[in-house]
């Protein structure tokens, strides 16, 4: 393995086990943990199987008690049939109680288990043990300059940054700034969940350029 | 598709993604139908199968070649659930810069299908 890729699947790994901004230590591990129990939960498997999700009722096989009902959904539709989710589906999630900044940060927290979780079972390698919780409570901090969409979600687009919010399309390090494509403002509700995955996923486009 | 196809054009080579598309080797990607094979097995849940296309991918490869594919694939696993999880769409400019191969490839059809 390149050592870049070792270095971004380890931070991001490392990153998994500390307070969030929105969830704590344990509450993010417990996420991490049910997007791994989703894969092979019967609910989820009939769902996806069917031609339309809402045609199927039942109940999600539930890893983690302590993670709430309207996570449990979103954990488990991301995980196992993301190419169907819709906004209906998210403000349903909404007004269920799940905020919108926690649910950001919980798709940052299922998107960088499957990465590293895929990115293994394709090289061979056993699937790393979840690191151990981080004391301390999440930051709440969110970016005064977040604006509602492009999607769902409100996101920090780099024209509406303000000066106390982080400049999120400055690459570290290097030069390149980016121009904010939709992509990279996703996560950016919540900044601190953007950086693991775009440095797993720098290590990846980096393998792309050097193929070319 | 795109960064594949920006891909190509950086290595001066033209690849056909509809190959891609339908999943046979005839892409000109380098080890295309390694490759295909390998990312199919890496999301699919046979192990078995997985083995198989993992020793060709080794073969074809590397061991490090094998590793970076990996990371790609589990990259791109992750990386498409936030866009899939927050609803966010294709900007302006990447619609007029995909428009000819979205609409050869009938690209729109995973979009009918998901609907």
């Amino acid at each position: 393995m390149r050592a870049t890729l070792a270095a971004a699947e380890t931070e991001a790994w490392r990153r998994l086990g500390l307070p969030g901004t929105w969830w704590t230590a344990s509450e993010r591990l417990a996420i991490a943990c049910e997007s791994r129990a989703a894969a092979d939960c019967a609910f989820c498997a009939e769902r996806a199987a069917a031609l339309s999700p809402l045609s199927v009722t039942g109940q999600h096989t539930i890893a983690q008690k302590s993670v709430p009902a309207h996570a449990i959904e979103a954990i488990h539709r991301i995980r196992t049939d993301p190419g169907r989710l819709g906004e209906t589906w998210f403000l349903q999630l909404r007004a269920a109680g799940l905020g919108e900044e926690a649910y950001v940060e919980l798709v940052s927290v299922v998107a960088v288990t499957v990465a590293v979780d895929t990115f293994r079972r394709g090289a061979g390698l056993p699937l790393l043990p979840l690191p151990q919780a981080a004391p301390g409570g999440p930051t709440r901090q969110r970016p005064h300059g977040a604006r509602p969409g492009p999607g769902w979600v409100a996101m920090l687009a780099p024209e509406d940054r303000t000066d106390a919010d982080p400049d999120l399309y400055q690459e570290h390090p290097g030069p390149r700034r980016r121009y904010g494509a939709n992509i990279h403002r996703a996560l950016s509700l919540v900044p601190d969940s953007m950086n693991p995955l775009v440095g797993f996923a720098g290590g990846t486009v980096s393998v792309q350029r050097s193929d070319a | 598709m795109a960064l594949l196809r920006a891909s190509g054009r950086h290595a001066d080579r033209d690849f056909n993604l509809d190959a891609v598309i339908r999943g046979d080797p005839g892409s000109d990607v380098p080890h295309g139908g390694a490759l295909l094979a390998f990312a199919d097995a890496v999301l699919g849940r046979d192990d078995a199968a997985l083995g198989l296309a993992r020793d060709a991918v080794r073969l074809a490869v590397g061991d490090a070649g094998l590793s970076d594919a990996a990371a790609v694939i589990g990259g791109f696993d992750g990386i498409t659930r936030i866009a899939d999880a927050t609803g966010i769409p294709m900007e302006p400019d990447k619609v007029v810069l995909t428009a000819d191969f979205f609409g050869a490839l009938d690209i729109g059809r995973f979009r009918r299908e998901k609907a």
